[in-house]
């Protein structure tokens, strides 16, 4: 069993691979969506799968990561794919300067502040017109990418996926559990719990900040209400939740099942999908709250590795 | 010799409470300490003062000379205090060699060899991979005191250690006290069963509304009016 999973793993990158040479645009453009969804649901899971810390204002990160790239791209003149590295380290810094203070809160206060952060962040990206062009939003140089972009958006994908891997299976990730599970001891055992909380919360802010860059070299043009929404942050949480959080493949196999379910809703149910969508969470936070893996773990009593 | 723990004046107020409210006392290396009180009498902040989970309102706290009453709980950890909970505080999630895993700076390798053979030693390495979430209470009881020993602490801080331990773990768990005792360990612990803690101790302190009431061997302490007083009043 587990000789096959790497095996497995390799096919799935090579199909992924080749895929565009067969597929259309459209079909490039919903994986590289995917994609996206599975870096960001990952990244959450990173932070609020592991420490415990729920983490409700996570697009903030995106939508840093989105104008920073797009101020490298159109301010600094800098290659897209350099820009889009620069939107990661965006996201950490911004990471680090509201971590230090904001994560010293516990449980929903931590989650509040997050979320106030996102709205204070669009509204400063709203006042600054001279840089960042307010709510007219900024227009990047037109370029067709979206196949390079692709596989950008891939390899963030993976990359975050084998953090997460590298991270679980260490005693880094242990500690991380640690303050999951009890605060208090871990910070009596000797865990510098505040220190390992800011690693997470910057390390769970690289792949959102390169995404948004990669995102926003996609869109061509961003603005404050099109980066910072609320309902990307709920998405990514119920995709985490949906698969398992605080497993590897929870939030890959949360965000692949539900992204393909919004998308073939969407298409038929302009309105109804929104409803649809409310109703998973309400039956995922109800009935299995661990999430399918997290059944599936307790059930079967499989490792956290899954 | 000198103390290896000096508790100098402390006070702690919740509100209008003086939880601790004065108290000096000075542990000597290599012995066997109780605290014992009524309910309420300040014991539990006590400790929870010198592992910097709480912070002293006045007063000073040193441990080997340093003074460690501003200092964070994973700073006191790691100059060598440890403890233990009242309430079971394992990681539920994390299994029984997991649970002491976190707890080292060495090496992987060292530190997995280690937590191997602490957890052998209470006779829980059969269950090395279990949840501590799933074993017994008096199991967690034990898988949290060996977790305080994995990086040999020289002052150990045990908070009610016999609370809800059947007999036979009892023995165990006295045993390995009285080893750490031996091999130059300082051991301070909370309890309120009587026979622990005179047949553990050498020396008793006392504690009654925050305040230090008596001090002194067991046999002493327990003829104290005072402490009668205290326990069952006048």
């Amino acid at each position: 069993m587990k000789r096959w999973v790497p095996v497995g793993l390799l096919l799935l990158a090579v199909a992924l691979s080749l895929y565009p040479l067969e597929a259309t645009g459209y079909g490039v453009r919903v994986m590289l969506q995917l994609f996206m969804w599975i870096a960001l649901a990952q990244s959450w899971n990173l932070i609020s799968g592991l420490t415990g810390y729920v983490s409700f204002g996570h697009v903030v990160f995106f939508g840093t990561g989105a104008y920073a790239s797009s101020l490298l791209i159109v301010k600094a003149g800098l290659p897209w794919p350099l820009a889009c590295l620069g939107g990661g380290v965006a996201g950490a810094l911004l990471a680090l300067v509201i971590g230090w203070p904001c994560l010293r809160l516990r449980g929903p206060y931590f989650a509040i502040a997050m979320l106030g952060l996102n709205e204070v962040m669009r509204v400063i990206v709203s006042y600054y017109e001279g840089l960042t062009g307010g709510g007219n939003g900024l227009s990047l140089p037109t370029l067709d990418a979206s196949l390079a972009i692709y596989y950008a958006m891939g390899l963030v994908a993976a990359g975050v996926t084998a953090v997460t891997y590298a991270i679980l299976t260490s005693r880094f990730g242990l500690r991380l559990m640690t303050i999951r599970e009890d605060e208090v001891a871990a910070e009596a055992m000797g865990i510098d719990t505040l220190r390992y909380k800011l690693y997470a919360l910057m390390l769970s802010a690289i792949g959102p900040g390169i995404v948004g860059g990669l995102s926003a070299r996609d869109q061509g043009y961003i603005e404050p209400i099109s980066v910072f929404p609320l309902i990307m942050t709920i998405t990514m949480i119920v995709m985490a939740l949906f698969g398992g959080k605080g497993t590897i493949w929870g939030p890959v196999l949360g965000a692949t099942v539900l992204f393909f379910f919004q998308e073939a809703v969407w298409a038929r149910f302009v309105y109804l999908h929104q409803l649809l969508f409310g109703a998973i969470i309400v039956a995922v936070v109800l009935l299995m709250p661990r999430g399918i893996l997290g059944v599936l773990q307790q059930k079967y009593n499989l490792p956290r590795t899954i | 010799m000198a103390p290896i723990l000096e508790v100098d004046g402390a006070v702690k107020r919740f509100g209008g409470v003086a939880a601790v409210n004065g108290v000096s006392l000075a542990l000597e290396p290599g012995r066997i300490y109780g605290l014992i009180g009524p309910n309420g009498s300040g014991k539990t902040t006590l400790f929870n003062c010198i592992t910097g989970v709480d912070h002293l309102d006045e007063g000073r706290i040193r441990f080997k000379g340093v003074p460690i009453d501003r200092l964070k709980p994973h700073r006191i950890f790691h100059l060598g205090v440890g403890r233990t909970f009242q309430v079971i505080r394992v990681f539920p999630e994390l299994t029984a060699l997991e649970n002491l895993l976190v707890v080292t700076t060495t090496g992987y390798a060292e530190a997995r060899a280690r937590a191997r053979e602490l957890l052998a030693r209470v006779k829980l390495d059969r269950l090395a991979d279990e949840f501590a979430g799933n074993l017994s209470y008096g199991q967690q009881k034990l898988v949290e005191f060996v977790r305080v020993l994995m990086t040999d602490p020289e002052l150990i801080l045990l908070d009610e250690p016999a609370a809800g331990v059947n007999r036979t773990l009892l023995n165990e768990l006295l045993d390995a006290v009285r080893r750490l005792r031996d091999q130059g360990k300082t051991v301070l612990l909370v309890e309120h069963d009587m026979k622990v803690v005179m047949g553990l101790c050498e020396t008793v302190f006392v504690l009654d509304h925050g305040e230090k009431l008596a001090e002194g061997a067991p046999g002493v302490i327990q003829a104290d009016e005072r402490v009668i007083e205290a326990y069952f009043g006048r």
